[in-house]
């Protein structure tokens, strides 16, 4: 049976979509090769569901397995995989996807799958509603949290503690893998972002608020996913590095300038470049 | 996720998945298969018009079930897929490993 759903991904799959591009996804990507064709799946037939023009872009971070050929034989037109010659981090490939993204609403989401897809369209209803950045909180009031271990919710908790009073950001849950951004925002904060690990979500939301950029917190459903590479002290350690590197950064004045200029974005391969390559 | 076993032909028993089908569901969903391949059954469908979302750990469970099934004489049949489940076995091409009908 064809429903409606399945006939929008279809040809979603197929025709390349037209400017204006409502809609960017991009999910960074590093050796998910097991992970990441059941989350293209996912965000392709639901995206495809809102009836908007959407792109999907990978933003590979120098995977050393098979993730990007897996993606490029898809042969998906608005599918764009972007290639890394190597890792650079998370928020290296998170920036590189959102400063090459075309759309009127910009989100990242985990290649886990770990906060659903369908939840995008709770954070739209913020960005409608005039706030700058919507971000996936598994904090806030209302939010499902699910097979998170105990450990787990005290590792996170603690850290929580040293955002909102050690370094005066003020949201419940800083690190959720699912973020929405105008692209004047988007614009505005991935190119000034210096933090290229694990914790620069928490660079992009101090300097949100160093903007004075509107920030809604929503509650999401989430879902801990199995064969998590998060290495809990590693991440502690580095956090709080990190937490230190933007103070100084803010104090010596580089969040004043732009240090990613569009000179240098990467650009999205053409439309149609992947159905040309499957046929020639 | 749940489970619901409906073996009112014991022989040809109906699976009906509720939920997010991922590998934290996967020991629950063999140990169910695994029962009813002790008993009776040789053909199982399994319904999986509630599960939006599969990941690959379950994807291999599910292939594992169809061997174990086959290796009876039986056959392993998904029934009734979700959009985002049949795009996903698209993907992967596993939907031309399984025996894919519309109806359980």
């Amino acid at each position: 049976m064809i429903t409606n759903d399945l006939s929008a991904y279809r040809r979603w799959a197929e025709t390349p979509v037209s400017d204006p591009v409502e809609y960017s996804v991009v999910v960074p990507a590093y050796n998910e090769a097991i992970r990441i064709l059941p989350t293209v799946g996912a965000i392709a037939v639901h995206m495809s569901s809102l009836g908007e023009p959407w792109e999907l872009i990978v933003a590979d971070d120098g995977s050393t397995d098979e993730t990007v050929e897996l993606l490029e034989e898809l042969d998906l037109v608005n599918l764009h995989v972007m290639r890394a010659k190597q890792n650079g981090g998370k928020g290296s490939a998170v920036r590189r996807g959102m400063l090459a993204a075309r759309g009127n609403v910009l989100l990242f989401a985990d290649a886990d799958q770990s906060t659903p897809i369908e939840q995008f369209t709770e954070l739209l209803g913020q960005i409608r509603a005039g706030h700058d950045v919507a971000i996936g909180s598994r904090a806030a009031a209302g939010a499902s949290v699910a097979n998170k271990s105990f450990a787990r919710k005290i590792f996170s908790k603690g850290l929580n503690l040293l955002v909102r009073y050690g370094f005066g950001v003020p949201f419940a849950d800083t690190q959720c893998g699912f973020k929405m951004f105008t692209p004047a925002a988007a614009d505005l904060l991935f190119r000034r972002q210096l933090v290229d690990e694990f914790s620069f979500d928490l660079e992009v939301l101090y300097l949100a608020q160093k903007f004075d950029l509107s920030v809604a917190e929503v509650p999401v459903e989430w879902i801990d996913a199995p064969g998590s590479t998060v290495d809990a002290t590693k991440v502690a350690i580095e956090f709080i590095r990190d937490m230190a590197q933007i103070k100084w950064s803010d104090l010596r004045g580089r969040y004043k300038q732009v240090n990613h200029p569009k000179e240098l974005d990467e650009r999205l391969p053409l439309p149609g470049l992947a159905l040309m390559k499957g046929t020639a | 996720m749940d489970i619901v076993t409906n073996s009112t032909d014991p022989t040809h028993p109906v699976l009906t998945l509720d939920g997010r089908f991922d590998a934290f569901e996967t020991d629950a969903f063999r140990t169910t298969i695994d029962q009813l391949l002790a008993a009776e059954a040789t053909d199982i469908t399994v319904d999986l018009r509630d599960v939006q979302f599969i990941d690959s750990s379950a994807l291999a469970e599910l292939v594992r079930a169809m061997k174990h099934c086959r290796e009876g004489n039986g056959e392993l049949y998904l029934a009734q897929l979700s959009d985002p489940v049949r795009v996903i076995l698209e993907l992967t091409r596993l939907d031309a490993a399984f025996e894919i009908v519309q109806a359980v």
